[in-house]
């Protein structure tokens, strides 16, 4: 047994300089398949993101065919929001996920509205959606507004690196990035201070796009990505680049296993995984005690 | 619990064997099993009676730093026990709250809330509302254990009052929270739960019948545990709609079904003797009769 720990241990340790994940923890970073300098991959990421805002959610829709809005919907489920929570949506610029953890909540008042405790508890709810671009944040602004929830105390936008929090210790119940992890320069970094902001019992989850690895699905789903999406991204945003870097960053990503043992490093427990649609997306879930 | 730590100090013990000719080796196994284990300080010393620490040994560097490396892998082990503690801490806590918000999320929030930890906890246990009747069918399982150890009362009873007793007991246990105990029978009933509740039931009945002093391990113990499992669930049905004070319908109820399983049995085991002798009448005439044609 402890041998096994040994050997295993050692191979973790050998195995990053022989295998390209190790550009993550080195001076050189990836851009997709380019290989970049640290300092620059956040300026190319901030490019891209700017340069889709204003389409993001529209490309969403014709990537995933509509599949991503169930995908949001199941990360939030698992969650399981509760009226008073103190939430943090990292990457989460357009508000998607944010959105659907403040309905979420406003059902679960609904059911115990009877419950003056509850109404309290509904006004101290915070849902902070933290992005580091300014421009995917007013686009998030702009259909609050839309939906009529421009004036919520409850949400609350911020700008800010993932990598470097502006929130306290222990201040938060929640923590969620969706699409968001694959985009920063140093996930480590991501982990611990997600870590650091949640309170004794807090969550994180994580929803990414991943690594399929059915056999013939793989291979129809790489042929979807490497050929069809950067046209789509030509056709309806007009930017290939961007959508190129999409597809080619979903590879870049640490697998499964790898990206869940990276959360178990960084002091999660009962860190698990649930694939959907055959890995084309995962929800890594973690709890810090 | 002596015994996972236990397993726990073994499990240390064997990888330093593993690992020897390094003394560097040993401080931080050290460390985190005075750190881990619940056991006092004494007994870990006990465990390496012959350390000795040599800060000087510097050949070991390499080696010294993959073992810190299994360490954090071992203690992501005992975090899990204390992830379960947690657990059951939120869980015995949201209890309380069982009768103000029924076997629902909403009374494990205020559990979590009681406990001291983010109610986000309530949304890594499985099965939600589930997790909760589980850990109440548990606790009642270990009460009823803990009781049928210490109690002198049950020894002096015949075995079928024993039984009453004993599933009076257990379902006396129920009483505080029978107003949303449907609630509970209905999550029971999900067929995503119905594996462990089954489970729970069939561990709560043969604890009764062990109780009740039966060590069959004939056919007999099929027929018996399933007789139980039905008075049992039957009763508890019953109770649901019982408004007597105290419940004395049900248990009047509950005796009269113990009652009539034992006549039965007796009715069952007369039936038997009389076939048994039929049987035999049978037999002996069918071999006076081959007797006579063969004599022939």
């Amino acid at each position: 047994m402890a041998l096994r720990l040994v050997t295993r241990n050692l191979r973790n340790r050998i195995s990053p300089k022989l295998c390209s994940a190790s550009l993550l923890h080195s001076h050189a970073t990836s851009f997709g398949f380019k290989e970049v300098r640290e300092e620059e991959k956040s300026q190319m990421v901030g490019k891209v993101f700017s340069n889709v805002a204003s389409n993001y959610d529209l490309m969403n829709d014709f990537m995933s065919a509509g599949l991503h809005r169930l995908w949001k919907d199941r990360l939030v489920s698992k969650l399981s929001p509760f009226p008073g929570m103190k939430h943090l949506d990292v990457a989460g610029g357009t508000g998607d996920v944010a959105f659907r953890i403040l309905e979420s909540i406003n059902s679960i008042r609904r059911r115990a509205l009877q419950d003056p405790i509850n109404d309290d508890l509904q006004e101290e709810t915070r849902i902070y959606v933290c992005d580091i671009n300014q421009n995917m944040l007013n686009v998030g602004k702009n259909r609050a507004l839309e939906r009529g929830l421009g004036e919520v105390k409850s949400l609350v936008w911020v700008q800010g690196d993932a990598e470097a929090l502006s929130f306290e210790d222990n201040s938060m119940d929640g923590y969620t990035i969706a699409f968001g992890i694959r985009n920063v320069t140093h996930i480590e970094k991501v982990l611990t201070e997600a870590y650091r902001v949640l309170k004794r019992g807090g969550r994180f989850l994580c929803l990414e796009l991943s690594h399929v690895e059915i056999p013939v699905f793989k291979e129809l789903y790489d042929l979807y990505s490497f050929s069809v999406i950067p046209r789509l991204g030509e056709v309806v945003a007009g930017d290939r680049e961007s959508y190129q870097y999409l597809v080619e960053s979903i590879r870049r990503f640490p697998p499964q296993e790898k990206f869940a043992s990276m959360i178990a490093d960084a002091g999660f427990q009962m860190v698990e995984y649930e694939n959907l649609v055959g890995g084309v997306v995962a929800i890594h879930s973690g709890l810090k005690i | 619990m002596y015994r996972t730590a236990a397993n726990r100090l073994l499990h240390h013990a064997s990888l330093i064997k593993n690992s020897s000719g390094s003394h560097l080796l040993r401080l931080p196994i050290l460390r985190t099993v005075i750190a881990s284990s619940r056991f006092s300080t004494t007994a870990d010393l006990q465990t390496f009676p012959n350390q000795t620490f040599n800060p000087s040994d510097s050949s070991t560097s390499s080696s010294s730093s993959s073992t810190a490396g299994d360490d954090s892998r071992h203690g992501r082990k005992n975090p899990r026990a204390e992830y379960e503690e947690e657990q059951a801490r939120v869980l015995q806590a949201s209890l309380r709250h069982v009768i103000k918000f029924g076997w629902s999320e909403e009374a494990m929030i205020a559990g979590a809330k009681e406990s001291g930890v983010s109610p986000s906890i309530v949304g890594s246990f499985p099965r939600k509302e589930a997790a909760l009747v589980e850990f109440f069918m548990d606790d009642c399982l270990q009460r009823l254990i803990d009781r049928i150890d210490s109690g002198e009362e049950l020894r002096q009873l015949i075995p079928s009052q024993r039984i009453s007793k004993l599933v009076r007991i257990r379902l006396e246990m129920q009483a505080p929270y029978i107003s949303k105990w449907p609630q509970a029978l209905s999550i029971q009933a999900h067929p995503m739960n119905v594996p462990t509740s089954f489970k729970q039931r069939a561990m709560l009945v043969d604890e009764i019948w062990h109780a009740a002093g039966d060590e069959a391990s004939d056919i007999d113990w099929y027929v018996k545990r399933t007789f139980l499992g039905g008075i049992y669930s039957t009763t508890e049905i019953f109770m649901l709609t019982d408004r007597s004070p105290e419940f004395r319908d049900t248990w009047l109820f509950l005796d009269d079904r113990v009652k009539d399983a034992f006549d039965l049995k007796k009715t069952i085991q007369e039936a038997t003797y009389l076939a048994e002798a039929v049987g035999a009448g049978m037999g002996s005439s069918l071999q006076g009769f081959v007797g006579k044609v063969f004599q022939r």
